[in-house]
């Protein structure tokens, strides 16, 4: 009894070390060997010129049109900046590969890439241009709030008084006895 | 290039900004028709033609797989996700920014709980607190 539960103790403490040994075999940031090889995954900001054309050439993307994010530690590293269009702005009548996000295969796509999608943001110009909307929106927003403010601190309104009872202030309805004399309620001066 | 009032092209009145791009209409570089414009487009062109043909090669394979992973879409989520942290470095900068928008709201809202119950507990110590009707 005593040494089936000593080997059953040590049947546990190998599988536990195994285990142990297991998670620690794989090295830190090892992914499935499904991925794309390390050469072509995004990397740190490159320095040389020889790095800067290998990333663009990484990206499908020509070496004059490349342009990483500036190395402010911000954890972009290589990824290349592209202009801040939405997807609304492309073409809408040309055959996407992807029609739907307007995205070709292999084509380098915006950090933001989520954010102009087209549901959301929407970079497309404008019929008027935008400092003209802000202008007119704010001017009209700060008139409204003036003249609102104004009105609380000076209202306006007509004339009103206490709400006028007939039949001597409702005698009979509020439970004043009918056989006494009701007090006489007088609303108006002559 | 029509000028407009004070000299100003339309493309300098039009001021694009973050939140709206120029129209191609104004934009000059639309109706640039040099060499190099020519021979820089048709080279994005090249690589745009390779693209759609190794996508086409790969859609039109009998045997395609069930999903053709798209490259650009694999770098795309590794470096919002993965390259962000081998990438980042401490810089004054980024150590404002992480102190304002990480640190600051946990600090301000502290202090805004704590003198609440603060201000709280002094009118229930001076009795001059009302309490609210609960059903609980």
């Amino acid at each position: 009894m005593m040494a089936a539960a000593g080997a059953r103790r040590v049947l546990w403490q190998r599988a536990a070390a195994q285990l142990r040994a297991g998670v620690a075999a794989a090295p830190r940031g090892a992914r499935a060997a499904s991925d794309l090889p390390k050469e072509l995954m995004p990397g740190p900001y490159p320095r040389t010129p020889e790095e800067r054309a290998a990333a663009a050439k990484k990206y499908n993307m020509r070496v004059e049109d490349y342009e990483p994010y500036p190395d402010d530690g911000f954890g972009y590293g290589d990824y290349p900046k592209l202009p801040n269009r939405s997807l609304h702005e492309r073409d809408p009548w040309y055959q996407w590969d992807q029609q739907d996000m307007r995205h070709n295969w292999g084509e380098p796509m915006h950090w933001d890439f989520d954010m102009y999608i087209r549901n959301r943001v929407d970079t497309s110009p404008t019929p008027v241009p935008w400092h003209t909307m802000r202008k007119h929106f704010l001017i009209f927003l700060t008139t409204m709030l003036i003249m609102f403010g104004v009105g609380e601190m000076y209202p306006s309104y007509r004339p009103v008084g206490p709400k006028q009872y007939p039949f001597n202030d409702l005698y009979l309805e509020r439970g004043g006895d009918p056989n006494k004399e009701p007090p006489v309620v007088k609303h108006y001066e002559i | 290039m029509a000028a407009g009032a004070g000299g100003r092209s339309a493309a300098e009145a039009y001021r694009p900004n973050r939140y709206v791009s120029l129209p191609a209409e104004l934009d000059p570089a639309a109706y640039d028709a040099s060499p190099e414009k020519r021979r820089a487009e048709a080279e994005r062109l090249a690589i745009r033609s390779q693209l759609k043909r190794q996508y086409q090669l790969q859609l039109n394979d009998p045997h395609r797989p069930a999903v053709i992973e798209d490259p650009a879409l694999i770098r795309w989520a590794y470096a919002r996700t993965q390259n962000v942290y081998p990438t980042f470095r401490p810089t004054p900068k980024t150590s404002f920014l992480g102190a304002v928008f990480a640190i600051g709201p946990i600090l301000f809202w502290i202090s805004v709980f704590k003198a609440d119950r603060d201000r709280k507990e002094k009118l229930i110590k001076e009795g001059k607190y009302k309490r609210p009707l609960s059903l609980f």
